[in-house]
């Protein structure tokens, strides 16, 4: 490593005004994606400021029709928490597949978040449930968080808060794993919300989380995974890599879109 | 009590866990003249350091006051003229000792095994991305490692030739093409109730050895160096430090303990670092020490070949083969390495278990701008036999037979036992024994039923049953490997010091070979101290690998621990006044009829009485020849056989898959160790798995390797070993005179895995019975679903 300073504040505003005031500084969280960056140098912040001693950012709450995740809260805290499995199981499963124990108890939702790595899972939870980002400053729709590859729509010196997801009726998350780093190839997740149906995509795309809104339309009909049937996304706009090209991108998106749906009828 | 020599106290003698098989291992000495030592289960003997991580690896090693840290400038272009190389910012980087390139070299700069065509350091031109240009010496190896970044390196690159086809266009090749065969292939395909083309494409595969590339370099008087070496051959480190540095090979010593794991990785390709770290310790007058960065050992170091097979075969209604016309491309890589051997075995192997009544076996080895491939356990058989595996299944599709009836239907037998190249297989009866042997045992006919009718069901799970033969030559193919050496001391106290040339690289080679000279004295194991592999004691000696570590030092220990018992009872003999044949040596006594002393007191009386205790033992096999001009003889002192039956469950929506079951019944002779043959069994048989399913190297087209990590490659790790792994020794004894009638292990288990890969191609079959399965090798997800897509599965 370098040197760098480091701060542990002990609430918001102060972790916000350290931010504010640090020319080069970077929020730490869980330490599972911005370390590795670190020492890879893809990141060398001058600052670090550490979130841990920050009081109220941590907690699962059902707040009426919401269940109301604080950001720094770990994902085997979500993975196991009886409110999230009675609330929106979906979510649940979805952080039982993410990385390994490790990462689970040490990454965070909102370091996730922040991060919007192409291939993360918790971006499809929240473009999917409809979710709202609260930060320091505002309030923020997922549609409008995610903006690209490692990019959202966070200003400078704005810190994620909590993340509220409105309760859906149904839903289910169906992710195809690499076998190497557990990553998605294709993660898919699908929520319906009284008539409202929403299909979010992630690891596929070469932009990121994205909304597959051909296989809304289709579920509107039906919510059923046979309504699925035949429906591949185009190739276009998918990534091709190492891992996977296009093509298979595509049709795996097909079928864990499928299998989700067939998940979110199961409950 | 004895000193406790191996400090394990081998109370763990039965500590594999498993259930019992019919190779008798009690942990009790057993009565009468029977072999108390061998044919036993004892722990690795450094089982008991490895599990308290007391086990030193080479960067265990205390190091030298003074030592200096190494690292590789490396290649930015695959193919190409260096047109120019400003290192001066490299040299004055923090911590830089010394810049080394070719022109530091005394010697010749070379370091290929034979053909004086690999460079130590890219003096004129480049031949795959990432080669070494130059070396940096720094106070510390992150110091080294920064510099060596540091290079301004132009090269004037051309587009390099990455796959098959690419150097197919350029016709380059590492070595001429080779071919043999017997009868007319082409009018016996023609006369063919049947005929059948195909072509598989077979993926390569890192060794990822838990230590990686490793060595220190450490300056002697008049020019000698000791160079402690990961390497499976100290000898060819030896002799390419002594070219490099222009001295005699007498003033070389190459040392190593133990190796993290080799695989044929560190055959021939650890000499680059040895010799490297050799030749900063000449510039430098310091210690030198190279240990390759994960990363950086990936791009520098040659892999298993990847192949194109193109195949013709035909037969009858039946499946029974008349004729197999067969091409093997190679990718060798920039330079020849031992791509001889490799293709050469690769051709030795495309037969596996079947009888061709007509065959020709051709070759081509192909020149790639990429690392050199090298030898990786199997050495080139594991591909021949995949093609004849891939072979025998389209025949089953085709003839609607199950494909163990296929296998079975063209299995060598008395009269139809002779391979293409000549030899006659001695152990037809073996082979068919471990197959209907394990086709019971596994229920094999029982279990095809319920696989058949689950997959009548019609879903998109699918599951796969196959069942496949090994059969794999032991020897080196080029004769004159197939020696070795072993020196051996007895100690007044009656203690034992045993050292030969074969390397400990985890397989349990020491532990057998101490296990040998044990039983020859009939002492205890832990009297039997077990030395460091090193130039300076047995000198010569051929690589530890050809799964002949054991058969080879195994005997030439055996001979030199018999010459000193023939002294010692000899000595006894006269003392008692009876005959020498009389004398017996158990249980760590010496007797004849009535009388006894201990071994240590005869030792202390051989000694009174000037008897030399000390002896060396050499070996060489016998029986064997190979003329590879005129492709005749008898390339292999005895076969390996072996099975395995395993059963697979398929998603052919994505190509997600996973082994439920596996039995294996594998023929190592009678076993020297059976706990370390199973561990060998198992580790061979997930090391093949991996190799077939996850494992893919994938390559830009600028020749630089993507897959240079655990993030990307995928090794088989714990929980990927199947939940129901069965594997039994098949009761038998060597038919040649072997090393206490136990046949080697090292390699064949790798190829019981090809029953992974035809299981997965039996559940897509499937989909549409009579057609084969387009499915090439590693089976990965992706090309699981596409062979699916491509029978109209898949959606
Ligand atoms: C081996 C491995 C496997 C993984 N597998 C998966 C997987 O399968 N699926 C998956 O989704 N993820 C996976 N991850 C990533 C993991 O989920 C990370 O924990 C997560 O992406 C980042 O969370 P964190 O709390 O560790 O954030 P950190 O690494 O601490 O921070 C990440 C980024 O977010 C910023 N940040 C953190 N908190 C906030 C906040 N409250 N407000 C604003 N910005 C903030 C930081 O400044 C930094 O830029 C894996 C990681 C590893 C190491």
């Amino acid at each position: 490593m370098y040197a760098f300073e480091f701060h542990r504040p002990t609430s918001l505003r102060q972790a916000a005004s350290l931010l504010g005031k640090a020319e080069d500084g970077r929020l730490l969280a869980g330490g599972q994606s911005l370390l590795p960056m670190m020492k890879l140098r893809l990141a060398s912040p001058g600052t670090v400021i550490d979130l841990g001693a920050v009081p109220g950012m941590t907690g699962i709450e059902r707040k009426g029709r919401s269940l109301v995740i604080g950001a720094m809260t770990r994902h085997a805290e979500v993975e196991t928490s009886p409110v999230v499995k009675e609330a929106i199981p979906a979510l649940a499963h979805l952080v039982s597949v993410l990385g390994d124990p490790a990462v689970r108890n040490r990454g965070t939702i909102g370091g996730s978040l922040a991060n919007n790595d192409p291939s993360a899972d918790y971006p499809a939870a929240c473009l999917a449930l409809g979710a709202t980002i609260v930060t320091n400053q505002r309030r923020i729709a997922a549609d409008d968080f995610f903006q690209g590859v490692f990019t959202t729509a966070l200003e400078e010196g704005e810190i994620i808060v909590k993340v509220v997801f409105p309760i859906p009726s149904r839903a289910g998350y169906e992710k195809f794993r690499h076998p190497a780093s557990r990553f998605a190839l294709a993660g898919v997740f699908v929520a319906r919300r009284g008539g409202e149906i929403r299909v979010a995509v992630t690891g596929a795309g070469d932009s990121g989380v994205f909304r597959w809104h051909e296989a809304e339309e289709a579920l509107k009909g039906r919510f059923a995974p046979k309504s699925l049937d035949g429906l591949t996304p185009s190739t276009e706009g998918m990534n091709s890599d190492i891992h996977a090209d296009a093509a298979y991108r595509a049709h795996l998106v097909g079928v864990m879109a499928r299998r989700a749906v067939e998940r979110a009828l199961r409950r | 009590m004895a000193a406790d020599l191996q400090g394990d106290g081998l109370t763990r003698a039965e500590g594999s866990g498993r259930p019992p098989h019919p190779v008798d291992r009690g942990a009790v000495p057993r009565g009468g003249d029977g072999p108390v030592h061998v044919h036993r289960a004892y722990p690795h003997d450094s089982a008991h350091l490895h599990v308290q991580g007391a086990a030193s690896y080479l960067d265990d090693l205390l190091e030298p006051e003074g030592t200096l840290h190494l690292a590789v400038g490396m290649s930015p272009a695959a193919r190409g003229r260096i047109a120019a190389m400003d290192l001066a910012p490299v040299r004055a980087a923090p911590g830089v000792v010394r810049v080394v390139t070719a022109g530091d070299i005394p010697g010749r700069n070379d370091i290929s095994p034979a053909l004086g065509d690999e460079t130590l350091l890219a003096d004129t031109h480049v031949a795959f991305h990432g080669q070494a240009m130059f070396l940096v010496a720094a106070t510390t190896r992150d110091a080294a490692r920064r510099a060596a970044r540091l290079g301004r390196i132009e090269i004037e690159a051309q587009e390099p030739s990455v796959t098959v086809e690419d150097a197919e266009r350029r016709d380059e090749r590492v070595l001429p093409d080779y071919a043999f065969g017997r009868g007319d292939v082409a009018t016996a395909l023609k006369a063919a109730p049947r005929m059948l083309e195909g072509r598989l494409r077979i993926g390569g595969q890192e060794h990822f050895y838990l230590e990686g590339q490793a060595a220190l370099a450490i300056p002697g008087e008049d020019g000698a160096i000791l160079v402690h070496s990961s390497t499976q051959h100290p000898t060819e480190v030896q002799h390419v430090v002594a070219r490099i540095l222009n001295v005699p090979d007498a003033l070389v010593t190459c040392e190593v303990r133990r190796m993290g794991g080799a695989f044929g990785g560190k055959e021939s390709q650890a000499t680059q670092w040895a010799a490297l770290a050799a030749l900063a310790a000449r510039v430098t007058g310091r210690p030198c020490k190279l240990r390759l960065d994960r990363d950086d050992d990936f791009a520098l170091t040659g892999k298993r070949h990847d192949f194109r097979v193109d195949y013709r075969l035909g037969f009858d209604a039946d499946g029974r083969v008349s004729a197999y016309d067969v091409d093997f491309l190679a990718c060798c890589g920039h330079s020849a390495d031992l791509s001889q051997g490799v293709v050469d075995r690769t051709m030795f192997h495309a037969d596996n278990a079947y009888f061709l009544p007509a065959a020709r076996v051709a070759s081509r080895r192909l020149k790639t701008n990429t690392v050199s491939n090298t030898a990786f356990r199997g050495f080139g058989g594991p591909q021949g036999m995949l093609a004849i595996e891939k072979a025998m299944d389209d025949v089953a599709r085709l003839t609607g037979r199950d494909p163990l009836d296929v296998r079975l239907a063209n299995l060598y037998a008395p009269g139809r036992d002779e391979t293409p190249f000549g030899m006659k297989v001695e152990e037809t009866d073996t082979l068919r024994a471990i197959m209907e042997g394990l086709e019971r045992s596994s229920g094999y006919r029982e279990r095809r039923a319920q696989v058949d009718a689950f997959n009548a069901g019609g879903g998109w799970l699918r599951r796969g049953l196959a069942l496949t033969p090994v059969k794999f030559g032991i020897s080196f193919t080029l004769t004159h490997l197939n020696q070795a050496g072993a020196l051996v001391h007895v100690y007044t106290d009656g203690s034992v010091q045993l050292n030969h040339g074969g390397t400990e690289m985890g397989q349990g080679l020491y532990r057998k070979v101490a296990q040998v000279v044990a039983e020859e004295f009939g002492i205890g194991l832990e009297r039997v101290r077990i030395t460091a592999t090193t130039t300076d004691k047995v000198p010569n000696t051929s690589p530890t690998a050809a799964s002949a570590g054991s058969d080879l030092n195994g005997m030439a220990a055996k001979v030199a621990a018999s010459t000193i018992r023939a002294r010692m009872a000899g000595i006894a003999a006269a003392l008692w006044g009876v005959d020498e044949e009389a004398v017996r040596f158990r249980d760590g006594m010496v007797a004849a009829g009535a009388e006894s002393m201990t071994f240590a007191d005869l030792a202390r009386a051989c000694h009174q009485q000037r008897v030399h205790l000390s002896a060396t033992g050499f070996y060489r096999t016998p029986n064997i020849t190979w003329d590879r001009a005129s492709a005749t003889g008898r390339p292999f002192f005895y076969f390996a056989y072996g099975a395995a039956c395993a059963e697979v469950l398929v998603d052919t929506l994505t190509g997600e898959n996973r082994v439920t079951r596996v039995d294996i019944l594998h023929d190592v002779g009678a076993s020297l160790n059976p706990a370390i043959d199973i561990g060998q069994i198992e580790g061979g048989f997930v090391q093949g798995m991996g190799w077939l399913t996850t494992e893919e190297l994938v390559y830009a087209p600028d020749g630089r390797l993507l897959t240079h990590a655990p993030a990307t490659y995928k090794i088989p790790v714990s929980s990927d070993v199947p939940a129901d792994f069965r594997v039994e020794l098949f009761p038998n004894s060597a038919r040649q005179d072997t090393i206490y009638r136990s046949k080697a292990v090292g390699e064949p288990p790798v190829m019981l895995a090809n029953s992974v890969f035809c299981a997965i191609a039996d559940a897509l079959a499937s989909l549409d019975p009579g057609r084969p399965v387009p499915l090439d090798a590693p089976a990965t997800p992706e090309a699981i679903l596409n062979a699916a897509l491509a029978l109209g599965g898949g959606r």
